[in-house]
């Protein structure tokens, strides 16, 4: 019975050691893929999105994207006509700011918002959300499968949409391969599969395409033009250049 | 007629000259943009009377003149209401047969760190839109309003002005306007043209046969007819916040002097009445954030009348000649010089789903004057999407106002407003909905219960 005990002791032992090597190396992954996906200081670029429905029948919006360090971002579309010229301001601490030519004014938006579908696409709020993976999810290594690294990532926020993401990361250059994302029931409702490529000393993120398992709709997002480190400041993401 | 033909042509050819500039100069190109719009509405009950007919084109012209500097111009140009065909004579004019009518709604440059790094500018005929609330915004008062389309909460014109915004750093800025012309607001037409103005009661006895009025206008000088606003905006404690200041006018007239002249032997009786416009200093406050996830925003605006405002009813016409003036002459407060507040509480919430709900309650509506008018208005609108955003309906819209909490059952009013729209292809919307109205007592809405509507809208953008 007292070795029964003992072999249990080393056995939990032996798990907690192990969770704990995968926590650890869970987070330490998630601070590679953060040096990865926010190492540049500022970013400048389009973006063409491209909805298709399940009939494959398609829709394209175009936008302009503005980016600095990870809490800041002003992302203006410029197509289809009806949506041309609709802003989004992203400031630290959950502040979104909605500029819609028509009314003339800006527009705090509610943090409610950040569950719900960014401009119609499969992304939500919470997925473009440019905040350190480190800050917003906790990671566990689960395994490793060839090239890539298998991290099962759980949101820090009670307020997430997701229960998990399953996380792929290129095992040698840490950016994300695929991802899937499980709602509060466990049950997959996205999947988001990436293109990176390399532009100078960055890795850009050149094409994702997140699929709604449910309602069978794609959204590939296309990236361009992109600029780093041109030297943007805190003055670039004001309501004043929202506005402009 | 000749003279807005005219103004069409130059349109046209600027829009040629656009082109011409697009190849020429890529990177500097004025960019046009625009909406073509159709409403119709026409009455629920036989014999289905159009209530409202618009086609409106409206064209936006955008250029970056320099880096820091940019021309931009929004432009009505409309078929707009009803031929009103009297004699065979009308039906030479096309322009009786086939109303349009052209309007600049906006043409201003703006200057980007113009002397100042944190210095705009903006100098022509502009919007100034003031406040957070959502369409209703008591704060809103530099523009004069638009109130054509009683429905279209929050319309305003543009005005004639120079206004600036220096900004102190990111979180903190001000903002001041001056506009040298007073413009008073364009009044409600068609169905709506009776729904602003006040219940009339005479004596006992009398018929009214006949209305005149004349509105004094301010005088065109800068002390008279002038408008100033100056406005403080910041961001603490996750809030936005403004405080404002406005000495104005009040774009609504308000009678000042009416004269009753008797026209027969059975009491009918002909009213002149004078109107003005009268000073007011406006102080305003609004916030706007979030709490829990949900938006939330505030908006208050103290308006104190510079002198108070008395109506003379000139009786003498009525009586004999040697009746005592003080029965002739009656003179009565129409509105005090003492401070009324209109506010606003509203708040917003994005379900998951797609679900959009958005409620608001305000304290005055913007043709009530003085502590004692300000009616209550309740207002909700709850809309999902569906099949990819294609599809929206707002099976909840509408608002339910009191106009006297003692005795509600007798003076209450409730609209309701369900909507669906449909994005037919990225860039046409058709939108149907219909207005209900029903209530009792004296509130503008209740005026409007034999009114009730359909509605037609299909908006394309380009």
């Amino acid at each position: 019975m007292k070795n029964l005990k003992l072999s249990a002791v080393v056995v939990a032992l032996i798990l907690f050691a192990g969770f704990n090597a995968n926590a650890q190396d869970g987070n330490t992954i998630l601070k590679k893929l953060d040096e990865v996906m926010y190492s540049p200081k500022d970013m400048t670029g389009n973006t063409e999105i491209i909805l298709i429905d399940k009939a494959g029948k398609k829709k394209t919006r175009k936008a302009t994207t503005i980016q600095k360090g990870t809490d800041k971002r002003l992302f203006r579309f410029t197509a289809p006509s009806s949506q041309a010229g609709i802003a989004t301001l992203s400031l630290p601490n959950d502040v979104m700011y909605l500029y819609m030519p028509a009314f003339g004014k800006e527009r705090r938006i509610s943090s409610s918002v950040k569950s719900s579908k960014f401009a119609g696409t499969d992304f939500a709020y919470e997925d473009m959300e440019a905040k350190l993976f480190v800050k917003k999810y906790t990671a566990n290594l689960l395994k490793k499968e060839g090239n890539l690294l298998v991290v099962e990532l759980k949101p820090v926020s009670k307020k997430s949409s997701y229960l998990k993401i399953i996380a792929k990361l290129d095992k040698t250059n840490y950016y994300p391969t695929y991802m899937e994302f499980y709602d509060k029931g466990n049950k997959k409702i996205k999947t988001a599969t990436y293109k990176f490529e390399k532009i100078g000393k960055y890795w850009n993120a050149k094409e994702i395409t997140m699929v709604d398992l449910k309602k069978n709709h794609k959204t590939i997002m296309k990236m361009s033009g992109i600029k780093y480190d041109t030297g943007l400041t805190d003055n670039d993401f004001t309501v004043r250049k929202l506005k402009q | 007629m000749k003279q807005i033909n005219i103004i069409l042509a130059i349109f046209l050819l600027l829009i040629i000259s656009i082109n011409t500039t697009n190849a020429q100069e890529e990177d500097n190109k004025v960019k046009l943009s625009g909406e073509l719009l159709t409403d119709q509405q026409f009455l629920l009950d036989a014999p289905n009377d159009w209530a409202w007919n618009e086609n409106r084109l409206t064209l936006k012209f955008d250029k970056k003149i320099t880096g820091n500097s940019k021309f931009y111009s929004e432009v009505w140009l409309r078929n707009f209401g009803l031929p009103n065909i009297n004699s065979s004579t009308d039906l030479y004019n096309k322009g009786i047969l086939d109303p349009y009518n052209m309007e600049v709604r906006e043409a201003y440059v703006q200057l980007y760190g113009f002397l100042s790094e944190k210095l705009d500018i903006k100098i022509g005929r502009q919007r100034i839109v003031w406040g957070t609330a959502d369409k209703l915004n008591p704060t809103d008062n530099l523009n004069p309003y638009d109130l054509e389309n009683i429905l279209d909460f929050g319309r305003h014109r543009g005005s004639d002005a120079i206004s600036f915004d220096y900004y102190f750093n990111s979180e903190f800025s001000l903002q001041g306007a001056f506009i040298p012309f007073f413009q008073p607001a364009n009044m409600p037409v068609g169905i709506f043209a009776n729904a602003l103005n006040p219940v009339m009661k005479l004596p006992e006895g009398m018929t009214l046969m006949g209305l005149a009025d004349q509105i004094n206008m301010p005088k065109y000088n800068l002390g008279e007819s002038s408008t100033a606003g100056m406005k403080f905006k910041g961001f603490a404690a996750g809030f936005d916040f403004s405080l404002s200041y406005l000495w104005g006018r009040d774009g609504m007239p308000i009678a000042t002097y009416n004269k009753f002249t008797p026209v027969d032997e059975i009491g009918g009786i002909n009213i002149n009445t004078n109107l003005d416009f009268y000073r007011t200093h406006i102080i305003g406050a609004d916030l706007a954030g979030s709490i829990g996830g949900i938006g939330v925003w505030a908006e208050a605006a103290a308006f104190l009348p510079d002198n108070e405002i008395n109506m003379t009813t000139d009786l003498s016409a009525i009586y004999p000649v040697g009746t005592p003036i003080e029965m002739t002459m009656i003179d009565t407060t129409v509105l005090k010089k003492e401070t009324y507040v209109k506010f606003i509480l509203g708040a917003d919430y994005n379900f998951s789903d797609g679900s959009y709900l958005n409620f608001q309650y305000m304290h005055g509506f913007v043709n009530e004057r003085g502590t004692d008018n300000l009616n209550d208005y309740f207002f909700i609108r709850f809309e999902k999407k569906f099949f990819e955003d294609k599809l929206k309906i707002a099976p909840i819209g509408g608002g339910f106002i009191v106009s006297n909490w003692d005795d509600v059952s007798n003076n209450y009013a409730l609209i309701y407003v369900p909507e669906i729209s449909y994005m037919a292809t990225d860039n046409a919307e058709v939108i149907l909905s219909t207005a209900i109205f029903d209530g009792k007592g004296e509130n503008i809405f209740a005026n409007l219960s034999e009114y009730n509507m359909f509605m037609f809208k299909l908006k394309y953008s380009f």
